[in-house]
């Protein structure tokens, strides 16, 4: 009972912090972007691009990575975290289209992709992607609804298709994730060099796997936590080993992109800074770290390393976007009041959103229901 | 295709080609103010199609000569925010211009992001914005007219006509007056090719616009090819993908269910 009012008062500034976001959003839709965001014809993408969108998107990695790494891999002992993990990426992917809504300069327009296309742009692609697989998504959490009604025959059907929607998951997963890096391929005379690659689209794939595989450790350990229950830490483990694999070879990745283009490396300046935080502090730091077995087998150890390397990906994807598209002009740019509330609701909703599923949904198939017995 | 050729030693910088565009597009006039650059707009945004740039640059010799940049859309061959926009607003017209469409577009700003010249402007000041920029007159051109702007140039320094044509012009005026021109037209391969061509009397590094929306390190390809390129090779990747994927998941089907047969057996 005590546990339950606890978690009661973080949920009260968790609802409290969503509808200070939905205020400075509806003030936002009738104010403009100009009012209300600092947004400029030389900063035409900010905080709402750099976070909402493209951090959102690699956070929710997970879902598909643990799914490619169950049913592709054949690693069955992850399955316990395949379905928080799809639970987490759903709900990301509400963030980044509700985030998306409010960026657009015409929001009811945002349909406009399905039937006006433009086979030749990225976005276009992104978009498509990004709609089917967030019904792929939206699919698996009704499959899930469906076991909590006891609905077995129609859980049966959606089995029947089961590995259409993984597939096309995984799909689809690799070419948006991919493709939300392809999206600067435009525009590498804008960018400072250290991120301006011409394999921006593989390297921000491996990061999104990256950026999954930490937050699916972070989510396991922390809502274990939440709901005082035993975290599975010996699969969590056997994750931040192949986190630490991850980040190894994106490290391999970064460094070749690096030499092969002849970058300099070296300097002391913001771009540089931010790129040794990046790389250094985000990548080969809890790379060493979950090379240790002590680190591996601890709550601590495993927190530090995979929220480094989470942080690490949204720290690139912030300076792919922004930083490094600093010094283009003599401008600058900090998100205004409005857009980091917008963010901070649509965090809050998120969480909010994700402690529903869990609390309502069967989460853990083998420990709830019969529902395997179709 | 159409084109104009911007000859920027003919230009004595009177902006009657602004207040044109300003009269034919109907856009709102606003108050001026001095600033270090004597430029007028200061900048280009959504009511400022065109401005003129003033510069003034010491000569080898050392002395100090004015140079007058008009600045405007390039109007690409191969626009790279046709090539970014999703939803396909933005179109290169087989007569030269390249067109925005009020009614789809979404207002994701990707345009702006990929425009090598940072030519698209958002309309930051409205409720219900959209992107802005110099539409070459399509309008007046559908109607067998020139630009407003070149129609009220009164040096010359605007030549409106045949892409070919302007070209062949510009490579006459660089190759006879020899020391009046830099001898490079801007816009003939810059970006894979404008329908705007300038040919200026010195670098646009000299007069120190490289970074100020004439790049000179753009190379010859459009930057929408980066864009196209990698739209080419998804349907491939997700195939690739997809067949792995789907021969995977029976192929580790199947070893179970072996798996389990032989436990059962044993």
């Amino acid at each position: 009972m005590f546990q339950y009012e606890k978690i009661g008062l973080g949920r009260a500034i968790l609802i409290g912090l969503a509808a200070l976001g939905v205020i400075a959003g509806i003030y936002r839709l009738f104010a403009g972007l100009g009012a209300t965001t600092n947004l400029s014809d030389a900063y035409p993408w900010g905080l709402w691009i750099s976070f909402d969108v493209l951090t959102g998107v690699a956070l929710a990695a997970g879902g598909f990575t643990i799914s490619a790494a169950i049913y592709v891999f054949n690693l069955k002992k992850y399955e316990p975290l395949l379905r928080p993990a799809k639970l987490s990426a759903f709900v990301g992917y509400l963030v980044f289209i509700v985030g998306l809504f409010f960026d657009l300069g015409q929001p009811w327009r945002i349909w406009h992709p399905m039937i006006m296309w433009n086979p030749h742009s990225v976005l276009f692609e992104v978009s498509w992607c990004v709609m089917l697989y967030t019904t792929v998504l939206a699919i698996d959490v009704f499959i899930w609804t469906l076991e909590r009604w006891r609905k077995y025959e129609w859980v049966a059907f959606f089995r029947s298709i089961y590995v259409f929607l993984i597939v096309a998951g995984i799909v689809l997963s690799t070419l948006h994730q991919s493709s939300l890096g392809a999206l600067f391929l435009l525009l590498p005379e804008k960018m400072s060099t250290l991120w301006a690659s011409p394999a921006i689209g593989i390297l921000f794939y491996a990061s999104a796997i990256i950026g999954g595989m930490g937050m699916v450790i972070l989510e396991s350990l922390l809502s274990a936590r939440a709901y005082g229950r035993k975290p599975e830490m010996d699969i969590i483990s056997s994750l931040a080993k192949g986190l630490g694999l991850a980040l190894v070879i994106y490290f391999a990745m970064k460094v070749t992109d690096l030499y092969a283009r002849g970058v300099a490396v070296w300097g002391f300046d913001w771009p540089h800074l931010l790129f040794y935080l990046e790389l250094f502090g985000c990548v080969a730091l809890p790379a060493l770290l979950l090379y240790f077995p002590e680190v591996r087998t601890s709550t601590r150890g495993l927190l530090w390393s995979a929220g480094l390397a989470a942080f690490g990906v949204m720290l690139n994807r912030f300076n792919v976007s922004l930083t490094s598209y600093g010094g283009y002009r003599d401008f600058w740019y900090f998100p205004s009041f409005i857009e980091i509330i917008l963010t901070v609701g649509l965090v809050a909703a998120a969480i909010l959103i994700f402690d529903l599923g869990m609390r309502y949904l069967p989460m853990y198939p083998e420990l709830t229901a019969p529902a395997e017995a179709h | 295709m159409k084109a104009m050729l911007i000859d920027t030693t003919k230009c004595i910088g009177c902006r009657a080609c602004q207040v044109a565009c300003k009269s034919w597009n109907n856009l709102p006039g606003e108050s001026t103010r001095f600033s270090e650059t004597w430029s007028n707009p200061r900048y280009l945004d959504a009511d400022n199609y065109t401005r003129i740039i003033f510069r003034e640059v010491t000569t080898p010799e050392g002395d100090l000569r004015w140079h007058f940049i008009s600045r405007r859309c390039m109007h690409c061959l191969t626009p790279a925010c046709a090539s970014a926009c999703p939803v396909g607003a933005l179109k290169k017209l087989p007569d030269g211009p390249v067109v925005y469409n009020d009614e789809i577009c979404i207002g994701c700003r990707y345009c702006m992001m990929a425009c090598p010249f940072q030519i698209p402007k958002f309309e930051w000041s409205k409720a219900i914005p959209l992107i802005r920029k110099c539409t070459f007159c399509a309008d007046r051109q559908a109607m067998k007219q020139e630009p407003a702007c070149s129609a009220s140039c009164p040096t010359g320094s605007l030549l409106f006509g045949e892409r070919d044509q302007l070209l062949k012009e510009a490579h006459r005026r660089i190759g006879m007056h020899a020391g009046r021109y830099y001898p490079q037209v801007y816009g003939e391969k810059t970006g894979g090719g404008t329908s705007k061509l300038y040919i200026t009397g010195a670098s646009f590094e000299t007069l120190g616009l490289e970074h100020r929306g004439f790049r000179t390190d753009l190379g010859d390809v459009p930057q929408g090819m980066y864009g196209r390129e990698w739209m080419a090779k998804v349907p491939w990747v997700a195939v690739a993908v997809g067949g792995l994927c789907t021969g995977l998941y029976y192929l580790n089907k199947r070893r179970d269910e072996v798996q389990t047969r032989q436990g059962k057996e044993d």
